[in-house]
């Protein structure tokens, strides 16, 4: 429980730091947010907009960075956070509610899926080493070595434009509005194949190696020995004993890689036109909308954040010695 | 008692999910059916699309930032008063919900005469009202008016709408007249029209939102459009995540209308299907070139400036780094043809831009410079190197960058190409922190827009003190400044000629910036589904969706046989 308490505290702070780091850093950033509108106009835009532009995003007035800052912290605690520029006047929040779930149920659930599958392979592999299972190996780490947009845009030229069976990009039909019917989750289903399939290829590799090497590791251990010298069954003392103790480093993995399911997924919907967050940010980030970046980078920053202590309260259930008080 | 009726429903609402999915399913493959006999126009959907990235709801006419603008929709739901043509400037303007606009005294005032027919989606007629609390509403909200007119005096007479000026508009007239207007019953209770999302607009025009989500917006027709009928039943804008994501879209046929900047489009989209996909990009009166920071030496001087202009390779550009799709610029007045063609000069009507060394050398040396071992140096014996800059990533400008340095060799000007981020870039320009960059210029109904961004005195400021709305340059010239001021305040015909003659002689001879391309207004469409589209035989409105005239083109569109 101590802890427990002492991940917590240290987590508070880290928050702390991470948010005002968060307020600082598009602040440090060259350029404004109307230069970079006129600048994403090229030309589109008659430069008399300026005044105008200024004078919507409220830019006309002069504030101190402390009275910013402070302003900060009372609209988050708030829970205001702010007007989006790119898409004035719409709220941040807006934003982020509608582009998030995409990318968590997108790219949420192909982590799991690759995570389970990947983690399942390797142990396999790992325990019969030599069989036939080796030669997956090099087949998926060298589809894991291919760049993800790469993998996204072959993808996309074969099963989308020479053999159409997937659409090419989008999250859902075009004529469909998105609610909770059939129709709708159907074709969102459908949309989401191909860059699910995408990233499930790109990122199993890594979890079959990282846990068939352990594996290997683990399965020469004395404990191992002598579950097997006992006359377990092979099923038990290969999950039980060895699995168990080989899947720690791939469950912290698992943790960082939660994390970075929000900021992580740029590429795949950037090539997929998806609509999540990730997109969003790259969006944010060329408009320097600051209030859309710092809304974005504080769902980032909170869920990195929520993996690891998670991974933590997995790590003390799966392994005694954290556990211990010193 | 309640277990029966709710498995009931339970069993309605899964069937009527099995009839919207058969629905959208036979809708799809009649699309699909129809599409390879050319008639998806029959079910009268127009599938439009862009490079923006997911939208959010707002379709607020005013900002630049919503998504009515940034689609394109607000041209289909909102109507202005009166249709410009871009791309033919010297027409004059076709009415809309004006039937009349007679300008007086000198430009300061304008009387509008609307038509009667006019009214809004929700059945209300348009009236003169409508049009007041519009132009009132820009007046007193400085962040909506985003062309920055000043507006004054806004008047209702019986039928017509006065607006009054403190000073000639001329320059701004087609600013004025192609106003979008919104009805008075609706925005009348707005508190904060800047941020009002404004999400079931209702307009004057043959659109209604049917729905939006942050992909596709999706527009019906306005059963009892006041114009008539539209042949188009539906148009659908979805917001690709980038290029190459429109550019799929494109040459699948998912997209019948966009614009997205291709580099190899024949290959890319006209070869998918040559007899459908159409292509073209005519410009306006904006221009891109090469901005010098006249105030570094030696491009100080307009004898180096004009000798270099008299180099480039504009044919080079316009193929190699804009791929044909910005118009080249042929005359050194930098004013694009065949759009300002009734504003050149008398002299400047047959010059052209042919690269010309011998004749540039002449001049250089005339003004003192000399060529020393492949060298030049200026009359005070430095040499002449300078550096080029642009964001990194910005392909065509990079590329011109590359062809005006090579061109420039041959004078024994040495040039370095430097790229920066997009921001620093942004404020290095505005803060006059560069030797020479490409940048755009405004366009507008005249070429005053063009010079007034290029050289206005008007604009200058300080090096090191941002001057965003123009003359990055710092390009100093009292003679072209009043020339601009009498064009923009002169009360004949004669008086703006004389003007706008001599500011193409200082563009000339003074080349405070080398035009490179013109600025295109430029669309891909199918003929598969639609046809009735602008084509440069009859170049009735630029074909590009987000113009106000997309709207005229929409009420032009038929079925294709």
């Amino acid at each position: 429980m101590k802890y427990l308490l002492q991940r917590i505290a240290f987590y508070s702070v880290t928050a702390w730091a991470a948010i005002t780091i968060n307020f600082l850093i598009p602040r440090l950033m060259p350029g404004d947010p109307v230069q970079a509108l006129m600048s994403r106009f090229q030309g589109q835009l008659d430069t008399n907009a300026i005044d105008s532009l200024k004078a919507l995003f409220g830019l006309d007035k002069h504030q101190s960075l402390w009275q910013q800052y402070t302003d900060y912290w009372s609209h988050l605690l708030d829970g205001d956070l702010g007007l989006s520029f790119t898409n004035f006047p719409t709220p941040v929040s807006e934003i982020i509610s509608q582009s998030l779930p995409w990318t968590l149920a997108l790219v949420g659930i192909t982590t799991l899926i690759s995570f389970l599958l990947g983690t399942g392979i390797g142990v396999f592999t790992g325990w019969r080493r030599g069989s036939w299972m080796d030669s997956l190996l090099p087949v998926t780490t060298f589809i894991s070595a291919i760049p993800y947009f790469w993998l996204g845009l072959i993808a996309i030229a074969l099963f989308a434009v020479k053999w159409p069976l997937f659409p090419e990009s989008g999250g859902f039909d075009d004529s469909l509005v998105p609610a909770f019917d059939w129709p709708f989750i159907s074709s969102a289903l459908y949309h989401g194949a191909l860059p699910g399939l995408t990233i499930v290829l790109s990122a199993m590799a890594g979890w079959i190696l990282g846990m068939r090497n352990m594996m290997v590791t683990v399965s020469s251990e004395d404990y191992v020995m002598v579950a097997q010298a006992k006359g377990l069954s092979e099923r038990r003392v290969m999950f039980s004993y060895a699995a168990r103790n080989a899947v720690l480093p791939n469950i912290s993995g698992f943790a960082l890689s939660l994390g970075f399911i929000v900021g992580g997924t740029l590429l795949v919907e950037m090539v997929f036109s998806y609509p999540g967050i990730g997109y969003k940010l790259f969006q944010a980030v060329g408009g320097k909308d600051y209030p859309l970046m710092q809304g974005i980078f504080l769902i980032i920053t909170l869920s990195v954040l929520a993996a690891n202590l998670l991974a933590d309260i997995v790590y003390m259930l799966l392994d005694p010695r954290t556990r211990r008080e010193a | 008692m309640s277990a029966y009726p709710q498995s009931r429903r339970v069993r309605a609402v899964a069937a009527a999910a099995v009839v919207v999915a058969l629905a959208a399913g036979c809708s799809d493959a009649n699309s699909k059916n129809n599409s390879s006999k050319g008639g998806a126009g029959a079910s009268g959907v127009l599938t439009l699309g862009k490079p923006d990235g997911p939208q959010t709801n707002n379709s607020n006419p005013f900002l630049a930032t919503s998504a009515a603008a940034t689609l394109g929709y607000r041209v289909m739901v909102y109507e202005p008063l009166a249709m410009t043509n871009r791309i033919k400037p010297a027409d004059k303007a076709k009415p809309w919900l004006a039937t009349d606009w007679k300008w007086e005294s000198n430009f300061t005032k304008v009387t509008f005469t609307l038509d009667s027919r006019a009214k809004w989606a929700d059945g209300k007629p348009l009236t003169a009202d409508d049009v007041a609390f519009t132009f009132n509403l820009l007046k007193e909200h400085k962040a909506l008016n985003a062309d920055g007119v000043p507006y004054d005096g806004v008047a209702v007479q019986g039928k017509q709408v006065v607006l009054t000026f403190k000073s000639s508009q001329f320059v701004n007239q087609n600013k004025i007249i192609q106003q979008y207007i919104v009805p008075k019953h609706i925005w009348a209770s707005i508190k904060d029209p800047e941020t009002f999302p404004n999400r079931t607009p209702v307009g004057s025009g043959p659109y209604q939102l049917k729905s939006f989500t942050p992909q596709t917006t999706t527009l019906t027709a306005t059963p009892d459009y006041w114009k008539g009928e539209t042949k188009v039943k539906e148009l659908r804008y979805t917001a690709y995540n980038d290029n190459s994501a429109a550019t799929t879209a494109l040459a699948t046929g998912k997209v019948e209308w966009s614009f997205v900047f291709m580099p190899n489009y024949k290959q890319l989209y006209i070869a998918k299907d040559p007899k459908n996909y159409k292509l073209w990009f005519p410009s306006g009166l904006g221009i891109h070139g090469l901005w010098f920071n006249t105030t570094r030496k030696p491009f100080d001087n307009p004898a180096l400036r004009k000798a270099m202009a008299m180099v480039v390779d504009r044919n080079a550009i316009y193929v190699q780094a804009e791929s044909t799709l910005y118009p080249e610029i042929t005359n050194p007045t930098g004013i694009p043809l065949p759009a300002g063609d009734s504003f050149l000069a008398p002299e400047y009507k047959s010059a052209t831009t042919k690269p010309d060394v011998a004749g540039a050398k002449k001049i250089l040396s005339e003004a003192g410079f000399k060529l020393d071992g492949g060298v030049l140096k200026d009359p005070s014996g430095k040499a002449v190197t300078l550096t080029f800059t642009d964001p990194a990533g910005w392909n065509d400008y990079i590329t011109g960058l590359s062809i005006i340095k090579d061109n420039i060799k041959q004078l024994g000007i040495d040039a370095k190409v430097k790229t920066q981020t997009a921001d620093a870039w942004g404020a290095d320009v505005a803060n006059g922190n560069f030797d020479a960059t490409l940048h755009w210029t405004n366009s507008g109904a005249t070429p005053y827009d063009m010079y007034q961004n290029i050289m206005d005195g008007a604009l200058l400021q300080p090096i090191g003190k941002p001057s965003q709305t123009g003359n990055f340059g710092r390009f100093n010239s009292p003679e072209a400044t009043k020339a601009l001021k009498d064009f923009a305040n002169a009360t004949d015909d004669a008086t703006r000629t004389a003007a706008m003659n001599s500011l193409q002689k200082v563009m000339v001879d003074q080349v405070p910036m080398i035009p490179t391309a013109a600025a295109p207004i430029g669309a891909e469409y199918s003929t598969k589904n639609w046809v009735g589209w602008p084509t440069e035989a009859n170049p009735y409105a630029p074909p590009q969706h987000t113009q106000p005239t997309a709207l005229e083109i929409v009420l032009n569109l038929k079925p294709a046989k």
